[in-house]
């Protein structure tokens, strides 16, 4: 009977129309399961939140200190997402637009700050301006540090912009300020829409940047709690309002995405014809971006560089080859786990879009702000009660994966959705069922895309901290740990060439994920095309 | 096919659940020989390591120490429960400890472990005990200040407007405004805290940038724990130019807090973690505390670090120490009168 | 090959009726052209048949295979169709060879089969030799020739094709065309194309299917169609067209510019309405007494023809006609046009 009941679940959640196949039971309970998963540190934090007795809890939520909290997480989001909506479409639209020798490679440097933590950082200014504090400069810093996220959609979705379009703007006699605002901007709404998502998720799940710099944010307010009082309950119903933050923001962002993206198999893009030539522009673009990159990238490396040369101590290779070993071990494995997570989940996306397949992304997403002392305590809870899994690598790279699920999930759906729908239309007809239309045409061609998505959740986890302390192995170091455990008894000499060595193996996934991926290919009539798009 | 498939999802669900439901019941077996032992340290690395390393060559026991802030340590402690890998918890602050205790998750030390700890730095039913002391100061540049306070409550008077550092967000602090809280009550130390807020008290982020300061004579004065003079000379590679001074006797302002070490109630080396609590309370390594991190040793009659007075010497006031775990209304107050 | 039958069928997007009750049928073996304006609901209608949709009323049967019926359909993978949309939509991850194989299910053929038949495609298509090309490598005809090929290599009851040739440009076109209608009725195939041009649509197929509005507006052979239209807009629609208003009188005389006509007509009561003439039907002259007379105000010369535009002295009617040969027109001319086809009069509502 239970087969009967789940076999009719799926049947009606998948029905649209005249598609009548139902989402075979073994799909069905491998997503369940992964929801299951999912929503542990939620069960988690309810559970702590509701030990306490309701009043209790209107009078957290209530009071002046929460809804000041609340204010200044309010303020330091909206100048984050603001200027980098600002800030991203005017440079990725300058490299995209603007006629430079090797334009393409000037977003690389742009996206290299990715590797460089937030509280690394952090640390790196603080030593350049030691009385750095206040919400206007965790605003700095935390522009510095997202504005890469901001780059990298906005410039994907440049891409795939048919040049047809802008030749035909331009013959009608619009300038160039008519073209960006009535045929650019509407095709990479959506785009700019996630790329302020993932800041704004980004801001809101921070840490390291914001205690350093005094400001209290939802999540530093969170870990106060937990250190201070040991009151795990009243931290937890701070989570809940945070959580809540970030369905509001997910929410806004689906209202203001294109549902449909315009789909085209083959079409003319730009090429260097199409190019703007201005020598204003240009230098436009290379002087923001030249500031930002000396601000993001140059000078924190130059203070990491000079606090390691510095050092009177000697180097302990030894100590820096097993974190690093540790670090990358741990998070390959973590964003393995979380590819495999999400397989099934974009499995169902691609083949049985429904109702269903909507829900189940929707409550993924909602975790992407959960900030890592939630998923550590929630693992810890859970995982001090299964004997030796507890605080062992596979654990730890779970929470990873939890952490960063969103991320993997958010990337795989959209690398599904690139794939245009003729194609899959065109094999059905051809005789392929559901099931072999995603297996032999949607994963094959989105496999790139979804492989760069993997690459950056193993990025950041590289970077992650809170949890990383809590469920380590002990007597495992990873980078992150090494640079916390120095700079917390201020031997930010000795933290440098750990903070060095993680920005050096960081910037190896970063700068593959900057690459512009879709090769131009020469047709034979000497038109240069695009195949599907990768990324 | 399909059936046996479900079959194992709800198994697999089952066994989850059940294990949740009951977790592992901690074991009341000891160990006899222990080989090795689990140390959650809330004292960092570069300190206390050499310490370990010297006590498993001696009791030939190996350590699996786990690092980290003592209060997340704690609260990972307070989560784990009765099942915590952790056999010692060493802390840097007694808030912490008194958090674990009140969890009722250390084990009672028998009396002749630690005994030559003073009841004062021991808890009252002997859960946790201290390990080193770490003395509340003011510390100065003597080419500015003249004239010492005598008492904490002075610094809200005109001669140390704008002249003043403190760090709120430094958990010594914290602990110190507890203690105020504790003896004076809310009231007063809500006025004071005010009174150095009309006085342009300078805010730092830690007490090291304190130290850091007065030697650059930004300040002339500032609270801090007194070994922080060492540790920024010795971060900076120099001497510097900053004294420690202590208040008249009896002044909260000397409040002595301790480091310490519990045994947990999960463990199932009950004697071997105890071992490690007597080596590290024992006269030779209190001594090399003292020598190396300049903390105080908590044994009567032990020596100084240099220069300063000797523990029982400092004029401290009693504090009882497991009353200062509860932080959240001091934040609180410091968020109210605006210094957090 | 099989025959098509659609009947009485009805598609909705949403509360938009695109498709309204529309039948028609197809005998094995024909090509069948859809023709009309964007959003007539042709490319909508080729999809049904795809199975890529569920209609909300109706049937369609592939010769004796009720495949869609609103409350029951058959999924496109077990339709047998062989579907080339606009642009062929090569894989591109799988070279040509791949491609083309890729509705041949390997449980039902040996690998031998296999590429026996991607060779006899390519054979067919005029590319032997490019089993491993990419698609990114191929021009656009090349991957309309591709994907035809891969259409037809499972053999399917029915080819429908989607304005494959309207990315092309115009030479390429009507090379690639005709080839293409050639290779399927060599093969025998039922086809149905669907096209937004006039001249492809009467030049590829046996017939020509008018939609309009999610209707059929006429359905015939190429000839009928043109010749012999059932409206003023099908006429329209299905080649150059004039539209003259007439009248027709009670002794069965049409009168419209160009002349007053006695033949009878049959008619027994007097309707003003339109005279459809085709532009080739005109024939124009510098020196023929006969017909009337007008100024030459235009000359289109499109090399096989040219098309004059004559204003006409009387009326001020404005006449358009198609010669050939050699020109000695020029504007300003005057000229004597006359009509010299068939009477196509259609009443007034």
């Amino acid at each position: 009977m239970a087969t009967g009941v789940k076999d009719g679940l799926a049947h009606r959640f998948s029905a649209s129309r005249g598609e009548p196949a139902s989402i075979h039971p073994a799909l069905f309970a491998l997503v369940g399961l992964l929801l299951a998963v999912v929503l542990i540190p939620f069960v988690y934090l309810i559970i702590r939140a509701f030990e306490k007795p309701l009043p209790e809890i209107a009078q957290l939520l209530l009071r002046g200190k929460t809804l000041e909290v609340l204010g200044t997480t309010t303020a330091l989001l909206a100048m984050v997402v603001i200027v980098n909506i600002f800030l991203g479409t005017l440079i990725a639209t300058g490299i995209h637009f603007v006629r430079m020798p090797r334009a393409h490679l000037l977003i690389v440097p742009a996206v290299l700050p990715l590797a460089i933590p937030s509280y690394v950082f952090t640390y790196t200014w603080l030593a350049l301006i030691p009385s750095l504090s206040g919400v206007f400069a965790a605003a700095f810093i935390l522009i510095l540090t997202t504005l890469p996220y901001m780059l990298l959609a906005i410039l994907v979705s440049l891409r795939r912009i048919d040049s047809g379009f802008i030749e035909v703007a331009r013959t009608l006699g619009l300038t160039r300020t008519q073209i960006f605002f009535r045929v650019v901007l509407p095709q990479i709404r959506g785009s700019i829409s996630a790329g302020a998502l993932l800041s704004g998720l980004y801001v809101l799940s921070d840490f390291g940047a914001v205690s350093l710099l005094n400001v209290e944010t939802l999540t530093v307010s969170i870990q106060n709690m937990f250190k201070s009082s040991y009151d795990r309950g009243a931290a937890s119903v701070i989570s809940l309002l945070l959580i809540l933050a970030s369905i509001i923001f997910i929410s806004v962002d689906e209202r203001i995405k294109d549902k449909k993206a315009k789909e085209n198999v083959f079409k003319r893009l730009s090429t260097d014809d199409s190019r703007i030539k201005s020598a204003s522009l240009k230098t436009l673009l290379i002087s923001t971006l030249g500031i930002y990159v000396t601000l993001a990238l140059f000078l924190p490396i130059y203070v990491l560089i000079s606090r390691f040369i510095g050092n009177p101590n000697p180097l302990d290779i030894s100590g820096l080859a097993s974190a690093a070993l540790s670090t990358v071990t741990v998070s390959a494995l973590g964003a393995l786990i979380a590819l495999l997570f999400s397989a099934p989940l974009g499995f169902l996306i691609a083949t049985h879009a429904g109702r269903f397949s909507r829900v189940s992304e929707r409550i993924i997403l909602i975790g992407h702000a959960l900030p890592g002392v939630v998923i550590g305590l929630a693992l810890v809870s859970l995982g001090s009660k299964l004997g030796p899994i507890y605080q062992s690598i596979f654990l730890l790279a779970f929470a990873y994966a939890l952490l960063f699920l969103a991320k993997a999930v958010a990337s795989m759906t959209f690398s599904l959705q690139l794939v245009p729908q003729v194609l899959k239309e065109v094999a059905a007809t051809l005789g392929k069922s559901k099931t072999k239309v995603t297996t032999s045409v949607v994963i094959p061609i989105a496999l790139p895309s979804i492989g760069l998505g993997t690459l950056l959740v193993f990025l950041t986890a590289m970077k992650e901290l809170p949890a990383t302390l809590m469920l380590r192995p002990t007597g495992m170091d990873t980078l992150a740990t090494q640079i916390w455990s120095y700079a917390a008894i201020n031997r930010f000499n000795d933290a440098a060439p750990y903070a060095l060595l993680l920005v050096l193996i960081a910037a190896i996934p970063t700068f593959l994920l900057s690459l512009p991926w879709g090769d131009w290919e020469s047709k034979a009539d000497g038109t240069k095309t695009r195949v599907g798009s990768l990324m | 096919m399909k059936k046996s498939l479900k079959a194992l999802v709800v198994a697999t669900a089952a066994v989850i659940a059940a294990s949740l439901m009951t977790g592992c019941s901690s074991s009341e077996e000891q160990v006899a020989n222990a080989t090795e032992l689990t140390v959650y340290s809330g004292r960092s690395e570069e300190f206390i390591a050499p310490f370990f390393a010297e006590w498993e060559q001696s009791a030939g026991i190996k350590l699996n120490v786990r690092y980290g802030d003592s209060a997340e340590l704690a609260a990972q402690i307070l989560e784990e429960g009765a099942n915590s890998p952790a056999d010692l918890f060493l802390s840097q602050d007694a808030g912490s400890l008194g958090a674990v205790a009140k969890a009722d998750l250390f084990i009672e030390l028998p009396n002749d472990v630690a005994e030559s700890i003073p009841a004062t730095y021991v808890a009252a039913n002997r859960n946790w005990v201290g390990v080193t002391g770490r003395a509340r100061v003011f510390a100065y540049n003597p080419d500015l200040l003249k004239v010492l306070p005598t008492s904490v409550t002075e610094l809200g008077n005109a001669a140390y407007k704008g002249k003043l550092g403190i760090a709120p967000s430094n958990a010594s602090f914290q602990a110190f405004v507890t203690a105020l809280i504790n003896a004076q009550g809310a009231d007063f130390a809500q006025k004071w805290l005010e009174g150095l807020k009309a006085n342009d008290v300078r805010i730092y982020p830690k007490n090291s940038a304190i130290v850091e300061a007065i030697d650059k004579k930004e300040i002339s004065i500032g609270l801090v724990n007194h070994y922080y003079i060492w540790e920024v000379s010795e971060g900076l590679g120099r001497e510097i130019n900053v004294k420690n001074g202590f208040f008249k006797s009896g002044d909260l302002g000397n409040m002595i807090n301790v480091s310490g070490a519990g045994v947990l109630t999960s463990s199932k080396k009950y004697a071997a973690a105890q071992e490690l609590i007597n080596f590290l309370t024992s006269q030779k390594t209190q001594d090399q505390f003292v020598a190396q991190t300049h903390e105080y040793s908590l044994i009567d009659g032990a020596k100084a670090p240099a220069g300063l007075p000797v523990l029982t010497d400092i004029g401290a006031p009693s504090v009882d120490l497991n009353a200062l775990k509860d932080i959240q209304k001091t934040q609180d107050l410091l968020v109210k009168v605006g210094l957090l | 090959m099989t025959s098509l039958d659609v009947s009485h069928l009805s598609v909705n997007f949403g509360d938009r009726t695109v498709i309204n009750d529309l039948s028609f049928t197809l005998q094995a073996g024909e090509i069948a052209s859809l023709l009309g304006p964007s959003g007539c609901g042709k490319t909508t209608l080729l999809r049904a048949i795809a199975g890529l949709l569920q209609p909300r009323e109706g049937t369609i049967r592939l010769g004796t295979q009720l495949v869609g019926l609103s409350s029951v359909v058959l999924p496109p993978n077990k339709r047998r169709t062989g579907y080339v949309p606009q642009q062929g939509a090569l894989f591109p991850h799988l070279n040509v060879a791949q491609n083309i194989a890729f509705g041949l299910s390997k449980k039902e053929f040996s690998q031998a089969e296999i590429t026996k038949t991607i060779s006899e495609m390519l054979a067919l298509i005029g590319m032997p030799g490019y089993e491993n090309q990419m698609p990114t490598e191929l021009s656009g005809g090349q991957q309309t020739r591709v994907a035809l090929a891969r259409a037809l290599a499972i053999k399917p009851k029915m080819v429908l094709l989607d304005e494959p040739f309207s990315a092309l440009d115009a030479e390429l076109r009507n090379e690639l065309r005709s080839e293409v209608v050639a290779l399927l009725r060599a093969q025998g195939t039922t086809a149905i194309l669907v096209t937004h041009d006039r001249e492809e649509a009467l030049v590829s197929s046996d017939k020509v299917v008018l939609m309009r509005d999610g209707k059929i507006a006429q359905y015939g052979s190429p000839e009928e169609v043109y010749e012999s239209p059932i409206s003023p807009s099908v006429a329209v629609s299905t080649g150059d067209a004039l539209v003259l208003s007439a009248h027709q009188a009670k002794d069965g005389s049409t009168s419209y510019a160009l002349a007053t006509l006695s033949a009878p007509t049959g008619a027994v009561s007097t309707n003003n309405g339109y005279v459809v003439i085709r532009p080739e039907e005109i024939s124009v002259s510098k020196s023929s007494a006969a017909g009337v007379a007008g100024t030459l105000i235009q000359l289109d010369y499109y090399g096989h023809d040219a098309m004059l535009v004559v204003k006409l002295s009387d009326s001020s009617e404005i006449i358009r006609a198609r010669v050939a040969g050699p020109m000695d027109f020029a504007v300003g001319d005057l000229v004597k046009v006359e009509h010299r086809g068939p009477i196509r009069f259609f009443a007034n509502a």
